[in-house]
């Protein structure tokens, strides 16, 4: 199992009066190849947990399992690097990153740092701008002049250019509107999908957990508490109702037509095929 | 970088901390001046004992006063050098070949050690027991009388408390931003100068941009709710002056009357 969690702590501020325990001793593999949602009310440790990942955050106690690495709390800043390489991190609102002229020399930026020549460099940095649903024209243009969602993908660029084998992202939807939002959830499954990436998501949209990913992890108070596959995770109505998740309309509108005496297959999830599948009970 | 102890306020409850602010920053002139009467050695002791009460009081830990002094020693070994290095008067200390070190060199440089750790003693004794709003507050209140003159009171005094509310804002903004280019392969430790160069420039542009972005928002929510800086405005919070505190002045003041006696009789 490539990405484990190991009976990880980790306390802020440790020995000081601002002690805080943001993990309590989690315990969780990731699947890889998936596209895995992290949700969880504000300080669950979500954000906490997905800068283990890639060593920003070393644990107190316990031990973190990536590709065949072993963070443990002893380990040095110095050889943390190369794991920065294959755990692309992408922080809530990305665009305040941006710092260079041009936003093909921003993108170039994460690659150069791990060594990549600058051509190669420049090749990757404009594949990614297209990757990610760019102009190729922008290359040349000031990163500060762009638009909020321009920006943004321009961050998101700028860590698949170091070519990542997990990319994680800490809700990479927050402040967009609702199409950019979808745009950026069909770029991560597309990223799934066509160039296999593990991706993790930290989101709040069940929405998005429901029609984008394939597993689920919810955290609650520090620790893990549910890991599932998304279809298991929206039919268990009992462990819904106790973490208090907001239902997908899709699923809760099935619900009451169930409740009411409508007979429906399993295992629909989108609007479409509930649609089919109450045209279907209908008699004309 | 959460634990700076220079000019930290310390939330406690002692008699130092309920004191007026306006009295405790003049206070603290007075004691100010006081460490640059040329009363010697007994002055500084004198001074020294006062101020380490005053510090006991306000039930500060000595630890904190010894970190808050931490920065200066840097300065200090620098100061030690240059003395070692220009002054030639007193007696000879070591001899090492045509290299000698005088005993001045070492006595003015205690003697200035003891100066800069009394003055970061009484600011402390300041910052680390008001609020940093009460003491915006305090300087608009005093600097009131010179308004006649044109000067802006309040504007400044809204101008300090914006600038300590946002210190911690731009702590945890740069802390947010090393951690985003760390994950882009940033190593602010490691590298050659050019990388390191290239490492600062990615915090610093991101947090000038970010700044002025905060300083916009600010701006145009202060001025849809109205804020006029030239506008007459009561204030809830009172500052009030009592007993108390017009006999801590009066003892300050007399502390200062004499030391100026030592050093012009003794």
């Amino acid at each position: 199992m490539p990405i484990a969690f190991e009976k990880v702590s980790y306390t802020y501020a440790p020995g000081t009066p601002f002690a805080y325990a943001a993990l309590k001793e989690v315990d969780l593999a990731i699947e890889m190849g998936k596209i895995t949602a992290i949700i969880g009310p504000t300080g669950s440790g979500k954000s906490t947990l997905v800068q283990h990942l890639n060593a920003l955050l070393l644990p107190s106690d316990g031990q973190v399992l990536v590709l065949d690495r072993i963070i443990t709390h002893a380990d040095k800043p110095k050889q943390l690097k190369s794991l920065r390489k294959n755990v692309g991190l992408v922080f809530q609102f990305p665009e305040y990153q941006l710092f260079e002229e041009t936003v093909l020399k921003d993108v170039m930026f994460g690659p150069l740092n791990f060594g990549v020549s600058e051509e190669e460099a420049k090749k990757r940095a404009l594949e990614t701008l297209n990757v990610v649903g760019l102009d190729p024209m922008i290359a040349s243009k000031s990163p500060l002049d762009l638009s909020g969602g321009q920006k943004r993908r321009i961050a998101i660029a700028g860590i698949l250019a170091i070519d990542p084998k997990v990319l994680v992202l800490d809700e990479p939807t927050a402040g967009l509107d609702p199409q950019g939002s979808k745009a950026m959830m069909q770029l991560f499954t597309a990223l799934n999908r066509k160039y296999e990436k593990t991706v993790l998501i930290v989101t709040h949209d069940m929405e998005h957990v429901l029609n984008y990913c394939d597993n689920v992890v919810v955290m609650r108070e520090g620790k893990c508490a549910a890991h599932q596959t998304v279809k298991e995770f929206f039919n268990d109505g009992k462990l819904l109702h106790e973490l208090d998740i907001n239902v997908p309309n899709v699923l809760r509108f099935k619900e009451k037509m169930i409740q009411s005496g409508m007979e429906l297959p399993e295992g629909i999830t989108d609007i479409p095929s509930l649609a089919k599948a109450i045209a279907g009970r209908i008699k004309p | 970088m959460s634990n700076i102890a220079l000019g930290r306020y310390i939330p406690l409850n002692s008699p130092i901390h309920k004191m007026d602010p306006r009295m405790k920053i003049i206070a603290m002139f007075f004691l100010l001046i006081a460490v640059f009467v040329p009363a010697g050695y007994p002055g500084y002791g004198v001074l020294g004992v006062f101020i380490v009460s005053v510090l006991l009081i306000a039930k500060l830990k000595l630890n904190f006063i010894f970190r808050a002094m931490k920065p200066m020693a840097f300065m200090l070994v620098f100061l030690l050098f240059i003395n070692i290095l220009v002054l030639r008067t007193g007696y000879v200390l070591v001899k090492l070949g045509s290299f000698t070190i005088y005993s001045d060199a070492i006595f003015q440089t205690i003697y200035i050690t003891f100066r800069l750790a009394l003055m970061i003693m009484i600011t402390t004794s300041l910052t680390a027991t008001t609020k940093p709003l009460d003491l915006t507050l305090a300087i608009e209140d005093l600097l009131a009388p010179a308004k006649r003159f044109g000067v802006p009171a309040h504007e400044i005094a809204m101008m300090i408390s914006i600038a300590l509310r946002f210190i911690p804002t731009l702590i945890e903004e740069t802390e947010r931003i090393m951690k985003a280019q760390a994950s882009r392969g940033v190593d602010l430790k490691e590298g050659k100068f050019k990388e390191k160069i290239m490492a600062i420039l990615s915090l610093i542009v991101p947090l000038f941009v970010s700044s002025f972005q905060r300083a916009e928002d600010l701006a145009d929510a202060m001025e849809a709710r109205g804020y006029v800086p030239s506008a007459t405005r009561t204030r809830y919070k009172q500052l009030k002056r009592t007993l108390k505190d017009d006999v801590m002045l009066m003892v300050v003041v007399l502390l200062l009357a004499g030391l100026i006696a030592m050093a012009i009789f003794l």
